[in-house]
């Protein structure tokens, strides 16, 4: 069997709002769906989890660095000022794709399970995997991309 | 996304006027987000011009609507532990010790929102009192609340909100990114449209009636109807279960204040009422 | 009060130590189920541990187990806090011996509800 038609990107919107609503900002109303034309990441980093049933899937959030450092400081209750580290950045980052994973993972009609999550300056590679879905979501007005593969 | 100050206060005030809660300036993103699903439904672009056609032409439904989008909030499920301990340890074996014969309970959960209050107090009783046939008029005066409340369905968040993991795995199944109530829990409750200061609902008369959080948002002589209505379909010797800065001392003294741990029930006294 | 977070990540247990702290709670962290049972056997004692199932070296679930089969522990209380959300793999925890699930993602509220449930702190009467 395969990952398709087991996630739509509604399913995957309201996962990511109900995540940041209680994780990130304390309320909803932050993570949008992105409404204003298209949106580009100019220097993007990635978080993703991989998602092993009889098939293997991945989760891949990919955003603006800079947008990722508000993202851990928001996760960290650290002030704008602050410098966020590299250890900090890439620990939140990675647990926000560790939890949108596992609440995609329990939709699965099957036991999945989840690898630890990855996050890099350079996309995984994903020669010969296709995707299934993609959303465009807006937080804070700055995009944040997600997209779900089939390995 | 910058919402016009002409449409936050004009939304705040509706608000305050309507329901007696404050939006605070800096929750322009809450009237935002709340709005925009009504926006797109009415066809316009964006909350600023769905709100300029509701001050150019009052619509009733619709301020009713965005009212509810903005006052509908999450509610625990055994939300304050102590009413429904206080249920299961002291009101329930009471009216058992009382009514030896009696095999039924009836309750009317009014103000119930979602649900969470409804399907608790039935979850809860099947623990502790299994012998019991629990019957539960829910209400609330929101359609909107009462719908989602009957399709008995919760997202994570609200499943996390004080319900023990054991009822959850009992009780519940899960159906895509939510969770549903089972249809033997459901079968218990009937849910239904009502205006506490109208005529009472049908299901009475109630046993016990749990009444929280709702007439803290009232004035006294509101509270007083409010409470000779819910007298009027509770049987001598009945129970009332209030919200925390609730009571029913210097509004109606048809009611006997009842310590039972930390908090405290109210009994409808069965001289007065008979 | 004292509490247990064990999480292998530091952001996680950062924002569940925060949301004890608030309540009232003394925490400590562990990286895995094994740092836990090194912190306990060294002689800590917590009233709470929350704990995250998929870690290196010692799962969760392991934690759990481990935990369960030692008397001198039985006064902890144990809450999974975890990504995990399926209905079996809750069924699986409880069965093991925690006494609480909590699914990841959670607010400070739902913290506080559980641990009213738990009798862990005194129930709040909310307006």
């Amino acid at each position: 069997m395969s990952a398709i038609g087991i996630f739509d990107s509604v399913q995957l919107t309201a996962i990511a709002e109900e995540v940041f609503a209680a994780m990130v900002d304390g309320e909803p109303g932050l993570l949008l769906p992105w409404w204003d034309g298209p949106a580009t990441v100019t220097d993007p980093l990635h978080a993703w989890v991989d998602l092993h049933a009889s098939y293997t899937g991945r989760v891949l959030l990919t955003t603006d660095a800079a947008t990722a450092d508000d993202l851990a400081r928001a996760l960290l209750g650290m002030d704008a000022a602050e410098v966020v580290s590299e250890a900090d950045l890439v620990d939140a980052f990675g647990e926000v794709a560790n939890v949108v994973g596992g609440n995609l993972k329990a939709l699965l009609p099957e036991q999945g399970k989840l690898t630890m999550p990855l996050v890099s300056r350079q996309p995984p590679s994903h020669e010969g995997a296709f995707q299934l879905d993609e959303v465009l979501l807006a937080w804070r007005g700055r995009p944040l991309v997600i997209s779900v593969w089939n390995l | 996304m910058t919402l016009a100050t002409e449409t936050f206060t004009f939304v705040a005030d509706l608000v305050r006027k309507r329901s007696a809660i404050q939006l605070e300036p800096g929750k322009e993103y809450l009237v935002e987000s709340r709005l925009l699903p009504l926006a797109r439904h009415a066809g316009m672009t964006g909350v600023d011009e769905y709100v300029r056609g509701l001050r150019a032409v009052p619509r009733p439904v619709e301020y009713e609507k965005v009212v509810e989008a903005l006052t509908t909030n999450e509610t625990s499920w055994f939300r304050d532990a102590s009413p429904f301990k206080a249920l299961t340890d002291h009101v329930v074996p009471e009216l058992i010790r009382e009514r030896p014969v009696t095999r039924q309970l009836r309750l009317w959960s009014a103000a119930c929102s979602t649900g969470q209050e409804a399907y608790s107090i039935i979850m809860a009783l099947r623990d502790s009192a299994p012998e019991l046939s629990v019957q539960i008029t829910a209400t609330d005066l929101s359609e909107q609340v009462l719908a989602r409340a009957r399709a008995g369905r919760y997202s994570q968040l609200e499943i996390n909100r004080g319900l023990p993991a054991k009822m959850l795995v009992e009780h519940f199944t899960r159906v895509g990114i939510e969770w549903e109530v089972s249809q033997q829990i459901r079968r218990g409750v009937t849910f239904s449209r009502h205006n506490l200061l109208h005529a009472p609902p049908a299901g009475g008369p109630f046993d016990i009636v749990f009444l929280r959080n709702v007439l803290i948002y009232f004035d006294l002589a509101t509270k007083q109807e409010v409470l000779r209505r819910v007298q009027s379909v509770v049987r001598p010797g009945g129970f009332l279960l209030l919200g925390g800065a609730e009571t029913t001392i210097g509004v109606d003294d048809a009611w006997e204040r009842v310590p039972v741990g930390r908090s405290s029930v109210y009994r409808l006294n069965a001289r007065r009422a008979a | 009060m004292k509490a247990l977070v064990v999480d292998d990540s530091r952001t996680m247990r950062r924002i569940v130590a925060r949301i004890l702290q608030d309540l009232g709670y003394e925490t400590d962290e562990a990286g895995d189920g094994q740092q836990a049972i090194d912190l306990l056997e060294a002689g800590e004692v917590y009233d709470l541990a929350c704990i995250d199932w998929n870690m290196p070296v010692m799962d969760g679930l392991e934690f759990v187990m481990a935990a369960r089969a030692r008397t001198d522990w039985r006064a902890m209380t144990l809450m999974m806090v975890t990504t995990e959300a399926e209905h079996g793999q809750i069924v699986r925890a409880l069965a093991a011996g925690a006494h609480e699930y909590m699914i990841k993602p959670f607010t400070p509220d739902a913290i506080r509800d559980k641990l009213e449930l738990l009798g862990l702190i005194p129930a709040e009467e909310t307006v």
